[in-house]
């Protein structure tokens, strides 16, 4: 009797998550946004507010990143320069045109996904080395043109941007930035959950089969990588507002990098695994003063070793551990 | 424009083209022997540019043997890198190799930009020059003893590079691996020392430019960022891992860019290479000299 209440129960919790889980919204992620969304309120300390906020912002910068790299099997290696095309345009809209800063978000996204949709036109129908390569070098191109036209961006000199808000406290942000990283992880989960989402894991793991199978690589390959650039470039309108001041460095390679360790390390086709990885790597990386110094050596460490050593990440690994539990539950 | 000035222009392109074509071999080795997509290139260059800055100024080298020095380094270097890491990798990577190779060079090339600014610190190391003094070549066209002298010596690097690939035993089993890895497998070729030795001898060469520009580009963490770039540029255009081409196109490359240059001013400049690039390979993807390297085309 007690176990078909028990039985019932699960039955209910099931149904309830079967028709949530498709975009994402699993127990488990109810519990760590509630634990997100909590944390700040008991949290006083501006220094780790700011770190929470950093942390988050590069979490979801990887989240973009792995839903390329991860599903489709391209690497941005332009991604800074699309976070920074965001930055860019919603700052030159503020300062330039006196626009408010949270129409820059609707135009920045726009002109980032704008940009990566021409970029993966173009660049899309060549092999991953290429596309990652062309990506690369379409960064490299906007930084040069960033710095270039110092009259509209001031180039190296800096542009100083509006902040979003008047306060310079830190959990205003959090709570403006935490929501678009949920829509972001709700959204392009919606997306691989799907049909859609198939045809991407088919164009990433065997681009053969899955032309075969009737899928055009090209066509799903430029509506990933345009979708992911839109996210990076909202992610570069909350940066402009966020930090205030933007120099053509935020467009640089090692940004780029920065975010793709985070990515690999979380563990790749994740979505997730990023974020993890953010708020692990980050915060420990701040505390130990001594590493800070070291701090980018070490990125490039753990990406050499995660490559070699344990290509699943992160999230492998708790997986793995997930695993192992709910055998032992299901057990007992 | 006056003809001098035409003149000049394309000297310097051509003296960077010299430059651009030492740097885009040694990556072409690598894509096409290795099949390593090899994105460290450009911080060989820089290990070369510190190793022979210290050779020259702290041991008193002279200026030959402080670029020999730096070529040496950069061949311990680039040995070791390849026994520790990249082998590794290979041992344990079955599929998505390219890729993999690239992420990995990423780490790595992140790892020595990083040590470098650690160890000598964000700032300029350079020499004023190797040899005082300018070569006249016309009127109104001379060109520093230093450019003049990097260029033969990128020049001679690459005749040597050429002539070990074609006429020695080594050369030709690096071939060999290059056009069938099994074949060469069979016929008695060590797979695991051709692979350490090309990527050796790629950072030999990068090592070589690092050191004979130094009085141009004095040695900094991040200045390999460029060169790196540059010679993919190079690469892709000409068709991955073709040696050849990569040499014949860092010489197009270097004359293109610099009258783009001057043209259309930086910042512009990037994007007009860029929009070449692009049309290039919309048009045929395996680059102007495209040959069929194994495993780089889409299959």
């Amino acid at each position: 009797m007690q176990e078909t209440e028990h039985d019932q129960a699960i039955s209910t919790w099931n149904r309830v998550f079967s028709r949530l889980r498709p975009i994402g919204i699993s127990p488990q992620f109810l519990l760590v946004v509630a634990m997100l969304a909590i944390a700040p309120l008991f949290i006083n300390d501006e220094y780790i507010l700011h770190l929470m906020v950093v942390s988050l912002l590069y979490g979801s910068q990887a989240i973009a990143f792995d839903f390329t790299a991860g599903f489709i099997n391209v690497v941005n290696f332009g991604l800074a320069a699309f976070v920074g095309i965001g930055a860019y345009t919603s700052a030159l809209l503020v300062v330039r045109l006196g626009a408010s800063p949270w129409i820059g978000f609707a135009v920045g996204t726009l002109a980032a996904a704008l940009l990566g949709f021409i970029t993966g036109l173009l660049t899309l129908r060549l092999r991953g080395l290429y596309a990652a390569v062309m990506a690369w070098f379409v960064g490299l191109a906007l930084m040069a043109l960033t710095a270039a036209f110092t009259d509209l961006t001031r180039g190296y000199l800096g542009l100083s941007v509006p902040l979003f808000l008047k306060t310079i406290e830190m959990r205003p942000y959090f709570y403006i930035l935490l929501p678009i990283t949920i829509l972001t992880y709700v959204v392009l989960r919606a997306v691989t959950n799907s049909h859609i989402g198939l045809a991407f894991k088919a164009i990433g793991q065997n681009l053969r089969a899955a032309r075969v199978s009737g899928v055009d690589p090209t066509k799903y390959r430029v509506l990933n990588f345009t979708l992911s650039c839109a996210v990076c470039g909202m992610l570069g309108v909350f940066y402009a507002h966020f930090v205030g001041i933007l120099t053509p460095d935020v467009m640089a390679t090692a940004h780029t990098v920065e975010v793709l360790a985070l990515s690999y390390v979380g563990g790749r086709g994740t979505l997730w695994g990023g974020l993890l990885a953010a708020f692990l790597v980050i915060p420990t990386f701040e505390y130990l003063k001594p590493l800070m110094e070291i701090r980018l050596i070490l990125y490039g460490v753990l990406l050499i070793l995660v490559m070699i050593l344990y290509p699943a990440g992160l999230a492998g690994i708790l997986q793995r551990v997930g695993e192992l539990l709910k055998r032992r539950l299901w057990r007992g | 424009m006056e003809l001098a000035a035409f003149w000049d222009l394309i000297l310097t392109g051509l003296l960077r083209g010299g430059f651009y074509a030492l740097m885009a071999l040694g990556l072409a080795l690598v894509l096409g022997v290795m099949n390593v997509s090899h994105f460290a290139h450009g911080e060989f260059y820089m290990v070369g540019a510190y190793a022979a800055y210290f050779a020259h100024t702290a041991f008193g080298l002279n200026p030959l043997l402080a670029i020999l020095m730096a070529g040496l380094i950069g061949f311990a270097i680039g040995a070791l890198v390849e026994k520790v890491v990249i082998c590794s990798l290979r041992k344990r990577t079955k599929e998505d190799w390219v890729m993999n190779t690239f992420l990995l060079t990423v780490g790595i090339s992140f790892v020595f930009i990083n040590s470098a600014k650690l160890i000598w610190g964000a700032r300029f190391r350079g020499v004023a020059h190797y040899w005082e003094g300018t070569i006249y070549l016309s009127e109104g066209l001379r060109i520093s003893i230093d450019r003049g002298a990097g260029f033969l010596i990128a020049i001679a690097a690459i005749a040597l590079t050429w002539f070990f690939l074609n006429r020695t035993q080594l050369g030709r089993a690096i071939r060999a691996v290059a056009q069938d890895e099994i074949g060469a497998m069979l016929v008695g070729i060590n797979l695991d020392r051709m692979n350490t030795l090309t990527f050796a001898l790629s950072s030999l060469l990068a090592g070589i430019a690092g050191g004979s520009l130094l009085s141009i580009n004095a040695a900094y963490p991040y200045m390999g960022l460029r060169p790196s770039n540059r010679s993919w540029y190079v690469v892709m255009l000409v068709g991955l891992g073709n040696v050849g081409g990569a040499i014949m196109g860092g010489f197009i490359v270097g004359i293109v860019e610099t009258l783009s240059y001057y043209f259309l001013g930086a910042g512009w400049q990037d994007v007009a290479s860029l929009l070449i690039l692009v049309l290039i390979l919309l048009f045929k993807p395996s680059g102007i000299f495209g040959t069929e390297v194994k495993g780089v085309l889409e299959r």
